[in-house]
C-alpha cells in the first residue's frame, strides 16, 4: 500500500474513507457528504444573475458562508486535488474519455458523451437533493448510522442505477 | 468553529478522500458502470468497507458520548423517488457527486460536463424546493434501526460491521478484486478471447 502504487485493495481504501468520519464528527459535527456543496456553489453562481433565488430559505441556508457549508465545498474540491496527486504519484495516464464509454454508448463520439454526462450530472444532483443525500451522505454516513431513510434511499439508488445500466447502456 | 478551520479541515480531508478514491479505482467510470451492470464488484467492496469502518468508529465515539449522531430524517417518498433519479444519473455519469471531482482531477474531460450538469440540477432543485417540500418531500423523523429494535446504537453498529465483514469475505472469495481492475486499472476488463489459430488442414 504505497502512495506510488496504481491500485490499492478496495478494503484498505474503504477503511481509510470510513476513518474520515472521525474528523468530520469531531471537528465539523457533521457526517461526510458531498451533494449539498453543489447547491452552495450552484446557487451562489445563479444568485448573481437572479438574486431572488437567494430569498428561498433552503438556498439561503446553503449559500450562507458558514463553516459547515464551506467545509463541504472544500472537501469536494480536495477530492479533485487528492485524486490528481495520487494519479501523478503512480504515473497513471488517463485518456480524455474513459475507453469504456465507446462500448457502453455504442459510439466513440465525444460530443455524445459530453451531452450524456451533462444530463447525467443534472439527474444525479436533482435526485440527490430530492432524497437529501448522495452516495456519501446517505450511503457512507447514513448506513453507518443505521438510518432507516438512508437505507431506503441507498436501495433506490442502486435499483435505479442497475436498471439504467442494464437497460440503457451496452455491456462494457 | 471558525470558517477558516472548516475550509482547511475540509481541504485536508478531501485530499485524503480523493487519494483513497483514486487508489481504490472506484472513481473510474468502468468500475461504477461495471458495478451497476453487476459484473464488477470493486465499488461495493469500497462502499461496504467504508460503511463498516464508519459504523465501528461511530459505535465508539457515540457509545462513549463524544459525539451525537447526525442521521437524516426518514422521508420515504423523497428517498425512493430521489434515490431512483440519483441512481439513473450515477449509471449514466459513471460517477457520483463526489467521484465526479476525482474524475476531473485525473483529467477525464466528460466529468467537467457532469459537474456542470450537477450544478444545474442543484439550481433547478433549489427553484423547485419550496414546491417539492410541500408536494413530495414533506417531513419525517430521524429514525435509526436500533431505536426501532430498542437497543443501544453501538450494539447495532458493531453488528452491522460484523455482518458486512462476513459479506465481504464471501464476495471476495467469489470474485477477487484484482480480477476486476482491468489491465489499465480502469475497470475496462475487456474479454480477450484467445485468437483462434485456425489452420486449414493440409490438403493432401
Amino acid at each position: 500500500m504505497s502512495p506510488f502504487d496504481r491500485a490499492w485493495s478496495p478494503y484498505a481504501a474503504g477503511v481509510l474513507i470510513g476513518l474520515l468520519q472521525i474528523p468530520a464528527f469531531l471537528i465539523i459535527e457533521s457526517a461526510l457528504g458531498a451533494s449539498s456543496s453543489y447547491v452552495t456553489v450552484g446557487a451562489a453562481i445563479a444568485g448573481l444573475a437572479d438574486p431572488s433565488l437567494l430569498n428561498i430559505d433552503y438556498v439561503a441556508k446553503h449559500v450562507a458562508a458558514n463553516a459547515k457549508n464551506l467545509w463541504q465545498v472544500a472537501l469536494v474540491a480536495g477530492i479533485g486535488f487528492g485524486a490528481f496527486a495520487s494519479m501523478k504519484m503512480s504515473g497513471a495516464v488517463r485518456a480524455p474519455i474513459s475507453p469504456i464509454w465507446a462500448k457502453a454508448l455504442g459510439s466513440p463520439s465525444s460530443g455524445l458523451r459530453y451531452a450524456i454526462a451533462f444530463v447525467a450530472g443534472f439527474l444525479m444532483l436533482l435526485g440527490a437533493r430530492i432524497a437529501d443525500g448522495c452516495t456519501s451522505g446517505h450511503g457512507l454516513s447514513g448506513m453507518a448510522q443505521l438510518s432507516v431513510g438512508s437505507t431506503v434511499a441507498v436501495a433506490a439508488m442502486f435499483g435505479g442505477g442497475i436498471a439504467t445500466a442494464l437497460l440503457l447502456l451496452r455491456r462494457i | 468553529m471558525s470558517v477558516a478551520v472548516g475550509i482547511i479541515s475540509g481541504l485536508l480531508m478531501g485530499v485524503v478522500f480523493g487519494f483513497a478514491l483514486e487508489k481504490s479505482r472506484v472513481f473510474e467510470p468502468g468500475i461504477i458502470v461495471g458495478q451497476m451492470q453487476l459484473r464488477n464488484w470493486i465499488m461495493l467492496k469500497v462502499f461496504l468497507s467504508a460503511v463498516a469502518t464508519g459504523a465501528v468508529v461511530l459505535a465508539f465515539l457515540n457509545g462513549f458520548g463524544f459525539v451525537k449522531l447526525q442521521p437524516k430524517a426518514a422521508l420515504y417518498a423523497a428517498d425512493i423517488v430521489g434515490g431512483l433519479i440519483l441512481g439513473a444519473g450515477i449509471a449514466l455519469a459513471g460517477a457520483c457527486p463526489g467521484t465526479t471531482l476525482a474524475q476531473i482531477g485525473v483529467g477525464y474531460r466528460d466529468a467537467i460536463f457532469t459537474l456542470l450538469g450537477g450544478l444545474s440540477g442543484a439550481v433547478v432543485f433549489s427553484y423547485a424546493q419550496p414546491w417539492l417540500a410541500k408536494s413530495l418531500i414533506g417531513t419525517g423523523t430521524k429514525l435509526i434501526f436500533t431505536d426501532l429494535a430498542g437497543i443501544p446504537y453501538w450494539q447495532g453498529a458493531l453488528a452491522l460491521a460484523a455482518a458486512i465483514v462476513v459479506i465481504l469475505v464471501l464476495i471476495e472469495k467469489a470474485r477477487p478484486w484484482r480480477k476486476d481492475l482491468g489491465s489499465d486499472v480502469d475497470g475496462n476488463v475487456a474479454q480477450r478471447l484467445p485468437r483462434p489459430h485456425r489452420r486449414l488442414a493440409p490438403v493432401d
